[in-house]
């Protein structure tokens, strides 16, 4: 199988993910829990995992790193740590689900959406500074379209809240790994991520780089202040209660060294170099529609979406499926997207990339769409 | 008296406290604090040699790690609080 279904999972991991996740079932018991061996091998690993996450991505204190169980768990910590019942929040046009569906499920909460069209980054950044107005309280945007690789202009965006002292929450399930992902020089309240997509950790994992006050989402035990019955007010034992994952955080922490030693710029420019060539590959195929930018590096990651004329895009990924390749076909939870960008009713094939994929699988592909679009 | 605790707001900042202590070459190990010394329930500390308390709150003060409290262990088995 050639697989092109990274920005859903990334399937190919490094062998150390898997080994130590294996390692870890029989070896590590809870971190803080007990001061035996087991216990303190588990604290260690989850200590490294938070240290390689902050150099990853620039943090002074690895107690701002929060283990949570996907991309979807933070965004939920994080938009309930910043929004209030009643509040209005400024988001893309290009948010997942995993931002609009806990903003709706908010009491009065009023969404306005920036819905500049695809690739568009400085009618983006015109609607950002226009539609930032006094009543906005937060700002949640995504820093990478999971349907279309296109990458927003967060640097603007971020500058924009920080101008206006609006608190920003980034969604970084798609850039983590691939594009210089940065808190700090953000000045975002919130990061997140999930860390089986390009952290190459196992699903079940996922991490909110913290920067501002936050709001328990559940409460439990934490192997601190143990007599209290409020949640510690300190980080990260205030936003992970109950047992860590501890399999899934010994994979987490061998896919960061991975990204580490390869080099998230390397990584990236990888992934955009083989997609420009699908791209170009694709646009040539009659009845064959791309969803592509211009060649600017800087607006599109390792992830295409295409449609074909007269077939379902459906049935393109089953006949995709039969010949060996794994896309991913629809709306992609993210339906708002796909409304912006005009593709609700069809949705779009999409096809994603990962560090293990070859300029010869990309061929491959384009080679099996021009047979099906005949 | 012999050694030192220093008590910790948690388990993740003993670990950093004990990496930052490491790193200059002073001896650390982070464990669960004694339930003598833990006022809040479980906690986590950092265990220093005797010799080496002046030094550790030197590389503590510059590191912006700043202890919760500061036990010392005698040697009949108790804690006694170190004002900081």
């Amino acid at each position: 199988m050639i697989y092109l279904d990274s920005a859903a999972t990334t399937l190919q991991k490094p062998g150390r993910v898997a080994a130590a996740m294996a390692r870890a079932v029989n070896t590590l018991a809870s971190p803080g829990r007990g001061g035996h061996p087991a216990a303190q091998r588990a604290a260690q690993t989850a200590f490294q995992c938070r240290e390689e996450a902050a150099k990853l991505f620039e943090l002074s204190d690895p107690e701002q790193v929060v283990f949570t169980s996907s991309a979807t768990h933070a965004l939920n910590i994080a938009i309930k740590s910043v929004v209030k019942p009643g509040d209005t929040v400024l988001v893309s046009g290009y948010e997942h689900n995993a931002v609009t569906r806990p903003l709706h499920a908010m009491e009065g909460v009023t969404v306005k959406t920036a819905c500049a069209p695809l690739f568009e980054t400085e009618e983006m950044v015109r609607q950002f500074r226009q539609m930032i107005t006094p009543e906005v309280s937060a700002v949640v945007c995504t820093h990478v379209s999971n349907v279309f690789g296109y990458v927003l202009p967060i640097d603007e965006i971020a500058a924009l809240c920080k101008e206006n002292r609006v608190p920003l929450i980034v969604d970084a399930s798609q850039s983590a790994g691939c594009l210089p992902v940065t808190p700090c020089k953000w000045d975002a309240a919130f990061v997140a991520m999930p860390g089986h997509k390009g952290l190459y950790g196992p699903q079940g994992t996922g991490l909110l780089l913290c920067r501002a006050t936050t709001q328990v989402l559940m409460e439990g035990g934490t192997g601190s202040a143990s007599i209290l019955q409020a949640m510690p007010d300190f980080l990260p034992d205030r936003l992970e209660a109950g047992t860590h994952n501890m399999p899934g955080i010994a994979g987490l922490l061998e896919g960061l060294r991975f990204v580490r030693r390869q080099g998230v710029e390397r990584i990236g420019a990888q992934e955009r170099g083989m997609i420009r060539r699908m791209a170009w590959g694709l646009e040539r195929i009659p009845g064959v529609r791309v969803f592509a930018g211009t060649l600017d590096d800087d607006c599109q990651s390792g992830v295409r979406s295409f449609l074909m004329d007269g077939l379902d895009c459906e049935q393109v990924g089953e006949q995709l499926a039969l010949q060996g390749f794994a896309v991913r076909c629809g709306l992609h939870c993210a339906p708002l997207a796909h409304r912006t960008a005009g593709t609700l009713d069809s949705g779009t094939v999409r096809a994603s990339l990962s560090a293990f994929n070859k300029p010869g699988e990309v061929d491959h592909f384009v080679r099996a769409i021009a047979r099906i679009a005949i | 008296m012999l050694y030192y605790l220093i008590v910790c707001r948690s388990l993740t900042y003993a670990q950093r406290t004990a990496a930052a202590l490491e790193r200059t070459g002073i001896s650390a190990r982070t464990l669960r604090s004694p339930k003598s010394v833990s006022t809040e329930g479980c906690s986590h500390c950092v265990r220093i040699a005797r010799r080496d308390l002046d030094p550790a709150m030197m590389v503590l003060r510059q590191a912006g790690l700043e202890p919760k409290r500061l036990f010392a262990a005698e040697n009949d088995g108790s804690y006694t609080e170190i004002l900081i």
